[in-house]
């Protein structure tokens, strides 16, 4: 499929009103509201050329289709990385994940993928191919439209090409693994964010246990991850293990086989369901009041009788929170209502993953965004027949 | 009008003697109209207040921070409202735990990272303009600066904003919540979506280790090389700045920083990070700017050493008066890889038109700033800085490079835009503009190009 035939595809639709459905690698489906029409399927899978691959420049240009491991495998050749952190980077596409504005745990010290992003060719409602920044690294020539794009659950255009800066990859990697005994869990997390050496990642989880190795302690168990130079890695994990120490952490236990793939396997655990009877959300919370946010969440959990699993990003603050029942039944019984419960609470929460069919129930986009009329407005402009995704995004857009 | 602003802001926070006015007519690119008020809000209420009675009166609405923009961005070129933020400059929150700070637009950049630096924290973006520039004009032009080239433009540090729009309504947007990313949108917007009224940014760490090199060369062409080779081996340092000969030598006068006056071209090199890297860095850098033909290499060894490197890079600016009565300063940016193609060709403008230049410039970014000196009292000099200015944005374009890197497009540059993008290109900008500020109210004519009013934008 070329640019061109995505505009008159888009054109043509645009024009009799049929709804188009944009799809990449299917990995974040259970993000957002599922569409509210369906007319025409378009899949971005076939558009997976590297358009430019620019190592001296630290720059490359891709096709929205083309696969996060693809991508990562290209760059790996020269030293290079984009950290878009993508559960399943093997089916992910750059654009879905884009799109979708995936947030990965290594953005605090390597920046958001949008930050990556330099310029872009997108398609819209009406068929418009619409070009945006270039490839150079820093451009201010009119409004950023591309990072407009990023985030938008492809209602405002079908993002065809992206093009991206790249950054020197990590020497080497290295991943920890750690059970909390009682009273330390506090103190671990605290400690985490003051190293000197920066983990890349670290994450506290309580459950997840088919999804992610480890034993849990008392308090969960703990898993980090450092990358940098060698020296600075073997710096970091003796500063690791001393701060363990003081916060209680009797073992801090090298993790052999794969730190990396330890740490996708996690990263694919955030959006890991459980049959049909689980739902997953993501809340925005701060490293400091994590842990009390989530004793909070159980306990309105516990009051519906679910069973949950829990995970601190502990180094940007995010919460990932999975509550399941014993069948789709039980769950389907009672999530509205806990939904409702927990939006009282957390009304941040947002559904990331579950299969249930009542997820498309739920306040999937939490109910406490400022700026919604813009939003709209902005759609409209964009996209004033709504065949874009409609409905996929917050606010019926 | 103006007796409502009065009774709306008191009498103290609207100006109208001409000679008020006369200093809001201009920022350090160009002059333009003198606007019929200017109004210091001390809160976003305020605000919201002015542009509603300049919403009832048809008038455009002008945000001002410190007024160094280079393109002309806050010139009121239809006359109007200026809204500055000198009194809105306060610090409102400084939250060292969670590494963010929430500040009032007319908050002096240096000033911040002054507030955040007793918590080893530091606000990055860093522009050379860091000590009078504002935050809420460094948002709307998402400047860079030195330190950009590994810690990012202002963009990658704003974490929410509020914004006033043109109907005066009040909202915030948060890279942390759902929803279209209008903080991006806003950022780099030039004033003319909405009005930053307050904004939550981010604050880094201070690095354990800094490290400053310097090296010489015979010429800008082998410096440029050399600097595409860093980049080319995958090491992104700190900073990658580059002087050419009569910069350098203006700088040594200005500021006895420890330039060398006799090279070709200088180039300035921070890498911070962790104490046990910089051995191989600096090897490792130290090696290639050899190969690449440096004739010498030094390390500032004290902390007062380098801080003399950088004070001659950041006061370059002001040490142009030496060489010329007058400059343009041009700001492109190319592919790294092109730099020493682009370099050749700045040269080779300024000898046509014969025209002294001088170069100093974010080289790690491919972000040229050539200087061209004239004198603005010789009609003569005066087209001819035009006309190289021109040529050298053609260069830049025909290199796959940018129209500007970080000053922005204001009222300078918008007629280039249509070199660079289609109208449809532009007309999807448009659409954003139509959502934020339909009646062109909020710094008109700037950042599109002229004579084409909405609808010739607009698709068909
Ligand atoms: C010596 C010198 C060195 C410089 N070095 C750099 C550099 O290294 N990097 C760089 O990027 N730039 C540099 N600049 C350019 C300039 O300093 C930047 O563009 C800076 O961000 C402008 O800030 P200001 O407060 O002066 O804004 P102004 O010049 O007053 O305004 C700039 C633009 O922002 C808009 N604006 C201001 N405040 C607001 C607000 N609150 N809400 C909405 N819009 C607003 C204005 O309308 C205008 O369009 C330099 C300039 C000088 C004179």
């Amino acid at each position: 499929m070329t640019v061109e035939q995505i505009s008159e595809l888009l054109a043509a639709s645009n024009r009799e009103g049929k709804a188009v459905v944009v799809t990449g690698g299917g990995t974040l489906s259970g993000m957002g509201r599922p569409p509210a029409r369906s007319d025409v399927t378009l899949s971005t899978l076939t558009l997976d050329t590297i358009v430019e691959d620019a190592p001296s420049d630290l720059t490359i240009a891709v096709q929205s289709g083309v696969r996060i491991r693809t991508l990562a495998q290209r760059l790996q050749k020269h030293g290079t990385h984009v950290p878009f952190d993508a559960p399943h980077p093997a089916d992910a596409t750059v654009g879905g994940t884009l799109a979708a504005g995936w947030l990965g745990p290594r953005r605090h010290l390597y920046g958001r993928p949008r930050d990556f992003v330099i310029g872009s060719v997108a398609v819209l409602a009406d068929g418009t191919i619409a070009r945006a920044g270039g490839m150079v690294v820093k451009n201010v020539a009119g409004y950023d439209m591309s990072r407009l794009y990023v985030g938008s659950f492809g209602t405002l255009a079908v993002i065809a090409q992206i093009n991206l800066k790249t950054a020197a990859a990590p020497d080497v990697t290295r991943g920890f693994q750690m059970r909390l005994p009682e009273g330390t869990r506090a103190r671990a997390l605290d400690l985490l964010t003051g190293l000197t050496v920066t983990p890349a990642a670290a994450f506290w989880i309580d459950g997840f246990k088919t999804a992610v190795d480890g034993e849990d302690g008392a308090e969960g168990r703990l898993f980090v991850l450092l990358e940098g130079s060698e020296s600075v890695v073997d710096r970091g994990t003796r500063d690791l293990r001393a701060a363990m120490g003081r916060a209680g952490v009797p073992e801090t236990r090298i993790v052999d086989a794969g730190a990396r793939e330890s740490f996708e396997r996690i990263v694919d655990a955030y959006i890991a369901c459980v049959g049909e009877r689980s739902i997953t959300y993501r809340i925005p919370a701060f490293t400091d009041d994590a842990i009390s946010r989530v004793h909070g969440m159980r306990a309105i959990a516990a009051r519906f009788e679910l069973r949950t699993d829990a995970l601190i990003d502990v180094m940007n603050g995010d919460i990932i929170f999975r509550v399941s029942d014993l069948d789709a039944h039980a769950l389907g019984a009672k999530i509205e209502m806990f939904d409702d419960a927990l939006h009282d609470e957390e009304p941040q929460a947002l559904v990331i993953a579950g299969q249930h069919p009542s997820r498309a129930l739920l306040a999937v986009w939490g109910c406490d965004t400022d700026g919604i009329d813009q939003m709209r407005a902005l759609k409209e402009k964009f996209d004033p027949n709504r065949i874009l995704n409609p409905g996929r995004f917050l606010a019926g857009i | 009008m103006l007796q409502r602003l009065i009774d709306a802001l008191g009498a103290d926070a609207v100006k109208t003697e001409p000679e008020d006015l006369a200093v809001y007519s201009f920022d350090a690119y160009t002059d333009g109209r003198t606007p019929r008020a200017v109004v210091l809000p001390a809160s976003t209420a305020d605000v919201s207040a002015v542009v509603k009675i300049a919403a009832e009166y048809n008038e455009p609405v002008v945000p001002r921070g410190a007024g160094t923009g280079l393109c002309g961005g806050a010139v009121p070129v239809e006359g109007g409202i200026v809204l500055s933020f000198a009194r809105m400059n306060r610090i409102l929150e400084l939250d060292t735990q969670r590494r963010r700070a929430r500040v009032q637009p007319g908050v002096i950049n240096l000033n911040l990272s002054a507030a955040a630096s007793p918590h080893g924290l530091f606000y990055a973006p860093d522009p050379s303009s860091q000590k009078i520039s504002t935050i809420g004009g460094n948002i709307a032009t998402n400047a860079g600066g030195p330190h950009c080239l590994s810690y990012g433009t202002t963009v990658n540090h704003v974490i929410e904003l509020e914004i006033v729009d043109d109907g005066g309504n009040v909202f915030t947007t948060s890279i942390d919540h759902p929803g279209y990313d209008l903080t991006a949108a806003f950022v780099g917007s030039e004033g003319t979506l909405g009005i930053v009224t307050s904004a939550w940014v981010r604050l880094m760490r201070a690095p354990e280790a800094v490290r400053v090199w310097l090296a010489t060369f015979d010429d800008v062409e082998s410096a440029s090389d050399a600097v595409s080779a860093i980049i080319a081996a995958g090491i992104v340092p700190t900073a990658l700045e580059m002087m050419d000969k009569v910069m350098a030598a203006a700088v040594e006068a200005a500021f006895h920083a420890g330039y060398p006056t006799d090279a070709g071209a200088v180039l300035l090199i921070e890498h911070a990070g962790f104490e046990d890297d910089m051995a191989h860095y600096e090897s490792e850098i130290a090696r290639i700017v050899r190969e690449g033909g440096a004739t010498t290499w030094r390390s500032a060894r004290t902390e007062a050493e380098r801080a003399a490197l950088w004070a001659g890079r950041k006061g370059a600016a002001g040490a142009m008066g030496r060489i010329s009565p007058n400059y343009y300063l041009q700001d492109v940016c190319v592919r790294r890889s092109t730099l020493p193609k682009a370099l050749h060709a700045v040269e080779e403008i300024a000898r046509e038109y014969r025209l002294t230049v001088a170069n100093v410039f974010h080289a790690g970014d491919g972000n040229l700033h050539p200087m061209l000196c004239y004198d603005k009292r010789d009609p003569k000099q005066i087209q001819a800085v035009i006309e190289s200015g021109n040529a050298i944005l053609e260069t830049a374009i025909a290199l796959g490079g940018t129209v500007s890197g970080e000053h922005g497009i204001g009222y300078e540059k918008r007629d280039a835009m249509t070199h660079v993008y289609s109208t449809s290109d532009l007309a999807t900008m448009a659409r954003v503009r139509d959502v934020f500020d339909p009646s062109r109210r909020l710094n008109p004519e700037k950042i599109f190009p002229s004579g084409v009013r909405c609808p010739e934008v607009r698709p068909a």
